[in-house]
């Protein structure tokens, strides 16, 4: 009988023990998406996500491209094959060469066609 | 038949100079490395006051992309009218790309400068890139650009 109860008083101690401390630690760190990734590097902020794409507070017409979407023209805006033709509610792409004249701003002579190369 | 022959003489002398005034001008542009996509570039004339005189070439085919090639935007108001038949692809870092024109004479020795402007995406923007006074003395002497263009010559 004894036994049984110096048993009962230790499992009941040592359960104590092991919940107060798993209690202590979910207490003191009240965070449950951060606390995944605590290995001693500082949590990843938490990055609210809009579903407002304009991004006119960043291009300061420096050099930004991307986000010229609201007025594309194509539907691939990576390709750059310059076969887009006229689009509706946005600019027009210009003519390629060889598809038509160079304008007559004077500074062509006979009209000749340009000569292109890339190497 | 003598007044004929006089007309002739004079329409075929009048005539000749002006087919005559223009001659095969090869434009070089060879880009640095700069480690980009590749770059939209005008060229461009302006006249002795400094006015626009027309384009030469826009190497990149998508209008909505000129507002980055500044002063070229803001000389036209990015009318890609001034740009048909003188339009080929972007031109890719390191690459060179080669232009033959039959430009006018009278852009020679006149006061004439030839821009190119410049543009890579996500990459700043340069306007006045080069600026070159077209003399027949210049001809065949590379300039190097601010930013994107390492070097650029003209030859007739």
């Amino acid at each position: 009988m004894r036994k049984t109860l110096a048993l009962l008083v230790a499992s009941t101690a040592l359960t104590a023990t092991l919940g107060f401390a798993a209690w202590s630690a979910t207490r003191e760190s009240p965070r449950p998406v951060a606390a995944l990734s605590e290995d001693g590097t500082p949590a990843l902020p938490l990055i609210l996500i809009s579903d407002d794409d304009d991004d006119d507070d960043d291009d300061d017409r420096q050099g930004i491209w991307r986000g010229h979407d609201d007025d594309d023209c194509d539907e691939d805006d990576d390709d750059d094959d310059d076969d887009d033709a006229d689009c509706r509610g946005g600019a027009r792409n210009p003519a390629p060469a060889g598809s038509k004249l160079p304008p007559q701003n004077g500074l062509f002579g006979t009209g000749a066609p340009p000569q292109v190369q890339v190497n | 038949m003598k007044s004929l022959l006089a007309t002739l003489a004079l329409t075929t002398a009048l005539t000749l100079p002006g087919l005559a005034a223009a001659r095969p001008v090869t434009l070089t542009t060879t880009l640095s490395s700069y480690g980009g996509d590749g770059a939209y570039l005008a060229l461009y004339v302006t006249d002795p006051s400094g006015a626009y005189a027309g384009s030469l070439w826009m190497a990149g085919g998508k209008s909505k992309y000129y507002e980055h090639l500044t002063d070229w935007y803001r000389a036209t108001g990015g009318d890609t009218a001034q740009v048909d038949g003188i339009t080929g692809a972007s031109v890719g870092a390191g690459r060179t790309l080669e232009i033959t024109l039959d430009l006018a004479d009278a852009l020679f020795d006149a006061g004439y400068t030839l821009h190119v402007d410049a543009a890579v995406e996500d990459m700043r923007d340069s306007p006045n890139e080069v600026a070159v006074p077209l003399t027949t003395a210049g001809a065949g002497t590379p300039v190097k650009g601010r930013r994107y263009v390492s070097s650029f010559a003209y030859d007739m």
